[in-house]
């Protein structure tokens, strides 16, 4: 993997979409709000989708 | 296939566009938008960006790369299927082997063409123009009970204004069913909303101005009117190409609409299904479009749909689609937060946790 995803503080609001894109890179766990997976293998174009289909923005991705 | 349009600037094109590349296509992909601004969320524009506690910067999608040619302030007007070509409002031509239909949906409005006056909510313009005259506002008048128009007035209370709502049916009725609607429509009033059901529906009063409307023979008004009556899918570039149009596109369900043009998002109507006018509802759509579009052969979305509202201090979830099904068969209060579920396939949650995952699970389990 090239690319590095960032949480932007305060704006996730559990809704998952990107969980469902990208399981091995994104978990929202019990209390509602996505967890990184850590030193997730994955494909970068999937986890770019994901990044990019949060309804709340929260998402963002470096390389 | 060498060159995919997708015409569209928002979710539904945005997620087509990206999962080209996930799947694999190494051809031209050509991102059509008529909006000025790069892709954003819509979702915040009736919450914390109304409210002016967001910025417009913070709406902004992560961009696409450098692989899709992202044109902007570039509408398509005409599209002819048989010599696979778009004609832009500047009266070029745009050929493509592929194309992905994502042009979504405009406000409807009430008011005739040529009256000033009725605000609408859909766009990042929208919402800063909305934003700046309740600003200088007392009061406000939402026409429009839906989430939209609920959403709108629940924001409106948290800037301090007096907020009335008129609809022809009673609260969020239609898309939520009886038992949400009521917890939301109690905690509207709690806020100091003023809620009024028209069951004949209201009249616009006003000539070149709207100035307020006629509800069962009373005159309501306020310093700004905004109407939340829905959208209309924006398929008007579409007429004359052949394409089956009932209130949207219409496609089967995996998005195809016609050889090698498949449609995703608020402008598409599924067979059988119909139109889901929802963010994740757009995202998903948009995958399977691209994969039918790419012929590869994967079934469509397995689990419920989801959607969500946020107002008045309630938060709820819905997977599945409730507002048919009349009263749950379980429903479990906690304080101020629920779980429900109909086995006939929804579950929501108010004010309660649960993964969205698990949501959609519970759902789909009869
Ligand atoms: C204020 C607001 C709040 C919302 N809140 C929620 C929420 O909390 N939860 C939820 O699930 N959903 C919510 N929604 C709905 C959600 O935003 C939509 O379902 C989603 O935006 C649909 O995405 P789309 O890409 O299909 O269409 P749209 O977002 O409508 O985008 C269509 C795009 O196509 C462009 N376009 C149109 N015609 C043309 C043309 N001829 N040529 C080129 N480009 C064209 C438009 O400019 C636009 O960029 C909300 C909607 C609004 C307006
Ligand atoms: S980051 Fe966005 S898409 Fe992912 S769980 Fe949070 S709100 Fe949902």
């Amino acid at each position: 993997m090239t690319v590095s995803i960032e949480l932007i503080p305060g704006r996730c609001e559990g809704h998952a979409v990107c969980e469902a894109i990208a399981p091995e890179v994104f978990r929202v766990d019990d209390d509602g709000m996505v967890q990184l997976v850590p030193d997730s293998d994955h494909d970068d174009a999937t986890a770019l989708a994901a990044v990019r289909s949060c309804p709340v923005a929260a998402l963002r991705a470096t390389s | 296939m060498r060159r995919i349009a997708v015409v569209g600037g928002s979710i539904a094109a945005v997620t087509a566009a990206s999962w080209l590349r996930v799947r694999g296509f190494e051809g031209t992909v050509t991102l059509l938008s008529a909006e000025t601004e790069q892709p954003y969320t819509r979702v915040p524009l009736s919450k914390t960006v109304l409210s002016g506690e967001a910025t417009d910067a913070s709406t902004a999608l992560p961009p696409l790369d450098d692989s899709v040619d992202v044109r902007l302030g570039t509408r398509a007007v005409s599209l002819n299927t048989r010599a696979r070509r778009i004609v832009i409002d500047n009266g070029e031509p745009v050929p493509y082997d592929g194309l992905v239909i994502a042009t979504g949906g405009r406000a409807r409005r009430l008011s005739p063409p040529g009256m000033a006056g009725e605000k609408v909510l859909r766009t990042l313009a929208d919402c800063a123009a909305l934003r700046e005259d309740l600003a200088r506002a007392h009061s406000v008048l939402v026409i429009g009970a839906g989430l939209l128009g609920m959403e709108i007035a629940s924001t409106c209370r948290t800037l301090g204004l007096q907020v009335t709502v008129v609809d022809r049916d009673p609260p969020l009725r239609r898309v939520l069913g009886p038992v949400l609607a009521q917890v939301i429509t109690d905690a509207a009033r709690e806020h100091g909303v003023v809620l009024r059901t028209v069951p004949g529906g209201v009249r616009l009063v006003g000539s070149r101005t709207l100035e307020g409307v006629d509800a069962d023979g009373d005159f309501l008004t306020a310093d700004v009117i905004v109407s939340a009556v829905g959208d209309v899918p924006a398929v008007d570039w579409l007429t004359g190409s052949g394409l089956r149009l009932d209130r949207g596109v219409v496609t089967d369900s995996r998005g195809r609409v016609a050889n090698d043009i498949v449609a995703a998002g608020d402008a598409a109507v599924v067979r059988g299904v119909g139109r889901r006018p929802h963010w994740t509802n757009a995202v998903e759509q948009a995958r399977v479009a691209a994969d039918a579009l790419l012929g590869e052969d994967v079934a469509g979305v397995a689990l419920p749909s989801y959607f969500w509202t946020n107002q008045f201090g309630v938060e709820v979830k819905v997977a599945g689609e409730p507002a048919g099904l009349g009263e749950p068969d379980m429903v479990d209060v906690d304080g101020s937060s629920m779980l429900l579920r109909w086995s006939a396939g929804a579950a929501a949650t108010v004010n309660h946790t649960v993964p969205v995952r698990k949501l959609r699970q519970l759902a789909s389990a009869t």
